[in-house]
């Protein structure tokens, strides 16, 4: 029985790969690989009216936010103890008095020549400043995603498996949890008890692996419920199909056919939502790196937003504008992986 | 491709990410306890909230960097732990002039981190027109000079008690080497008992003991401050032994810290006291009865037993800390009274016709807004004014709390569009009352307007005579208690904790001051 149903099993394979080699021919592949690249650079395209769009946005809001900006920065530099002629010197310094679209354009001449100015607060050059934090964002950002997905994935696929059961409702139950939870309650948890209780992970900073433990922990769960349901719900969905009814009728096991075959198609929404996640994380995982003090960009946008440090901000809001249009090219890329039926000619 | 490879791969990549971000953060602290401390390690790790975004003079030293500026840096004249003048760096000083001219006769002998030698060129430099402090407190200040190499003549446009201002840690003397040849700032250089090393972005800064110190020499080898701004991660690390000290205990934590074995709680009131400004300006407050009225109403004992766990003192409209030089001890201050907050706003027109428990007056409600700023006192502040909120609907007052961030709070004081605001700390840097300034027509800050006032401010802060400033600064907080261009809530306490290895360590009054002068470290 064992036997004749292995038999079934690699006829079943080799029908596949034929099918596949029938339908893709060489040419075909060719045609492919131009369009993705044709793709790519028009996406590359795309990147750049983004970011124009972005910064342009970022800028118009920073100016209408309340406040005056050159008292609030002539504050920052001069303490309590301000007079209105410090607040003009500091308007006139900075240019601040031009017209805003003026002040944008002089942003965009000098970021053609790639400098992206300096620190209106600390006077640091803002590329610099930047650059220094950007391995840390980077490095918490895909920790965070990769240990959301770890738990997302398998609560997702049990879930889906086992529908309505105990373990379903026990997988739904720690996924709202997780959804409700904040994030600052959950890191100060997950603090006292990795490191007051059990010793095992430093509280804060950045360095290391150690420290990293902590705050992709806590990035990571409060991603993954969301992650997990989307899994489960898409995995439901794809179990209804009649490829896998097809595929049951022949006598494969359950987890088989979901490994196998139900899986790869019900991850499509999975990396979408990944993708969107990963831009979150970009620029949204302020509160966790202000409970772990990780030195990331998230942290340095919102404070420069607060202290009106234009320049600073714009830096900012570039970079990550520019990663979270990279990511989001990376996760269309990751589709056709995922499924040779999509095709890049299909978005021309 | 085979599929499994690809995802074998992808997660490689993915790791090899992390992994590559990792090294470039160097290999530090790898276990829990954070910095492994050898047994005879004189080295204090200390939490403070915000990184040092600025060293030289030519900025305002803002939050958590004056704890560390004050290590590096020295001022011409000091305060002990309790607030009295003493000398700095200079020995003395004296005016011929009853405080238009000052001279100040500077200690010898004294050398910067960078070997060279401190004198009258050193001042001149620290208070040149490019520093910051000439452009905003002192800028009456009309020349300052050479007199030869130990003495230093300050100019004044009019007569000032210059030594008190003189203490800020803000506006300290630095040497010429902070700047290279072009003129730009290198590195922080000045005469304190502590050396900067070095400083890493917005995690930490290293300083090491100055071994030519010309006071007494730290016995601490280095002070590393630990960058954390959330104060319960502070907390955390501290009780997990990854700190030796945190400089602000929040409230809700100091009882539990104070009854933990080995810990150290130290508390002392600082000079900070948190108020409510009115606007005098405009309806309600602009009736001295209403600005009474609340202050019968506001039980500030409650505010420090009930919503502040004990931590500070009630002050009951008193506008400034007991500890402060001429603070009267027998200032007769507030203490609730609902009934004749009531009987006030019955006396200035405000009656409730409608029965909504709101008061009207001439068919306007009895309303207000109340900012309060998102900023480093946001976390007692929103709670305070809760407390306040509520007291207030007692009789018949409807305050709406708005938490904004600086920015809009500015923009809203800026066109009068509110009704009171939560502050603390304004120009209480030392034990100076400066802070009477911030209701005289002249202060950006001021929403009140007083003839009487600004003239006792002005007379006060004009002469250097001790006994007419005590009864110019009596009659001001006279004037405060009985005008209220704001009603003063709270007195705020420093609490310092150190764990079991720090010995040596005594609180100061002077916020923002770290006094490590003694401290040294047993470490078990």
């Amino acid at each position: 029985m064992e036997l004749k149903r292995w038999k079934i099993k690699l006829k079943m394979k080799c029908l596949r790969a034929s099918e596949i080699k029938r339908s893709i021919s060489e040419n075909d592949r060719k045609v492919r690989r131009i369009s993705m690249w044709k793709y790519i650079a028009k996406r590359l395209a795309m990147v750049l009216v983004v970011i124009s769009g972005v910064t342009l946005v970022s800028f118009v809001a920073m100016y209408l936010a309340p406040g005056d900006p050159a008292e609030l920065i002539a504050l920052e530099r001069y303490g309590q103890d301000l007079d209105a002629s410090q607040i003009e010197s500091v308007r006139e310094a900075e240019g601040l008095d031009a017209p805003v679209y003026f002040q944008y354009f002089i942003w965009l001449d000098h970021l053609l020549h790639l400098d992206l100015g300096r620190s209106i607060i600390t006077s640091d050059d803002v590329l610099e400043e930047i650059l220094l934090k950007l391995p840390a964002t980077i490095e918490l950002t895909v920790a965070g995603l990769l240990i959301s997905l770890l738990i997302a994935l398998p609560i997702g696929v049990l879930g889906a498996l086992q529908k309505n059961t105990l373990l379903d409702n026990c997988c739904a139950f720690i996924s709202l949890i997780g959804i409700s939870i904040p994030n600052f309650w959950l890191g100060i948890l997950l603090i006292w008890l990795f490191s007051l209780t059990l010793h095992i992970f430093p509280s804060y900073g950045y360095g290391s692996l150690n420290h990293l433990a902590l705050p992709a922990l806590t990035l990571g769960i409060s991603m993954s419920s969301i992650t997990a349901r989307l899994t489960r719900a898409s995995l439901m969905e794809v179990m209804e199909k009649e490829y896998i009814l097809a595929a049951r009728a022949r006598g494969f096991d359950e987890y088989t056919i979901v490994l196998r075959h139900a899986l790869k198609n019900a991850l499509l929404p999975v990396v979408t939502f990944a993708g969107m996640q990963l831009g979150y994380l970009l620029g949204g995982a302020v509160i966790v790196e202000t409970i772990f003090s990780w030195p990331g960009i998230g942290k340095l946008l919102v404070d420069s937003i607060f202290a009106r440090d234009f320049s600073m901000v714009q830096g900012c809001v570039l970079f990550i504008a520019v990663l979270f249009s990279l990511s989001s090219l990376a996760v269309d890329i990751l589709y056709a992986v995922l499924d040779p039926r999509i095709r890049y000619d299909m978005y021309d | 491709m085979d599929r499994n490879f690809k995802f074998i791969l992808l997660t490689c990549m993915l790791l090899a990410v992390i992994g590559a971000s990792a090294c470039i953060g160097g290999d530090k602290d790898e276990t829990a306890k954070g910095d492994s401390f050898g047994e005879n390690s004189q080295d204090l790790v200390v939490g403070i909230s915000s990184d040092v975004n600025n060293w030289y003079l030519d900025k305002f030293a803002d939050g958590d960097a004056r704890f560390v500026w004050s290590q590096v840096y020295e001022t011409l004249v000091r305060l002990d732990s309790n607030l009295n003048i003493t000398p700095g760096l200079a020995e003395s000083w004296e005016t011929p002039d009853n405080g238009t001219t000052w001279l100040f006769h500077l200690r010898k002998n004294v050398t910067f981190h960078d070997g060279t030698p401190f004198n009258s060129d050193s001042v001149v430099f620290s208070y040149s027109n490019k520093s910051y402090v000439r452009q905003a407190v002192l800028k009456p200040i009309k020349s300052v000079e050479a007199i030869d190499n130990y003495t230093v003549k300050f100019v004044l446009q009019k007569p000032m008690p210059l030594p008190f201002y003189l203490t800020h840690v803000a506006w300290p003397i630095m040497g010429p080497g902070c700047l290279d040849k072009a003129g730009n700032f290198v590195k922080p250089v000045g005469t304190g008992p502590f050396k900067f090393e070095s400083q890493t972005k917005d995690q930490e800064i290293v300083l090491t003991r100055n071994d030519a110190y010309w006071g007494n020499k730290s016995l601490l080898d280095k002070v590393i401050f630990k960058v954390i701004p959330d104060p319960s991660t502070q907390v955390m690390a501290f009780e997990n032994g990854e700190l030796d000290m945190i400089i602000k205990v929040p409230e809700y934590d100091v009882k539990r810290l104070e009854a933990k074995k080995g810990i150290q709680v130290q508390r002392k009131l600082s000079t900070f006291t948190d108020f409510l400004q009115f606007n005098c300006d405009k309806t309600p407050f602009n009736d001295t009865k209403i600005r009474q009225s609340v202050a019968y109403a506001i039980d500030t004992n409650t505010l420090v037993n009930g919503v502040l766990n004990g931590i500070g003192k009630p002050a009951g409209g008193r506008p400034y800390s007991p500890n402060m030089m001429y603070s009267d001890p027998d200032l007769k201050t507030y203490s609730q009274d609902l009934d004749k907050s009531k009987a006030l706003l019955k006396e200035a027109g405000w009656e409730d016709s409608n029965g909504d428990g709101i008061l009207e007056k001439d068919g306007s409600p009895l309303n207000c807004t109340l900012l309060v700023s998102k900023g480093a006192w946001a976390a007692r502040h929103t709670l305070m004014a809760q407390v306040v909120q509520e007291d207030l609907r007692k009789i018949g007052m409807n305050v709406e709390i708005q938490v904004l961030d600086e920015g809009a709070i500015s923009k809203l004081e800026g066109v009068g569009n509110f009704g009171m605001i939560l502050r603390s700390g304004y120009f209480v840097w030392g034990p100076y009352p400066k802070h009477f300034f911030i209701h005289h027509s002249k202060s950006p800050y001021s929403h009140y307007h007083n003839e009487t006032y600004d003239q006792l401010v002005d007379a006060a802060d004009s002469t250097i005579d001790p006994q007419k400033q005590k009864e110019f600064y009596y009659a001001l907080q006279a004037f405060v208690i009985k005008e209220v261009p704001a009603f003063y809530l709270v007195h705020e306490e420093k609490v310092v904790a150190t764990g079991p290895s720090v010995k040596g360590f005594v609180i100061t009054a002077e916020d923002p001051w770290l006094d490590l002068s003694g401290v040294y470290l047993e470490r078990k």
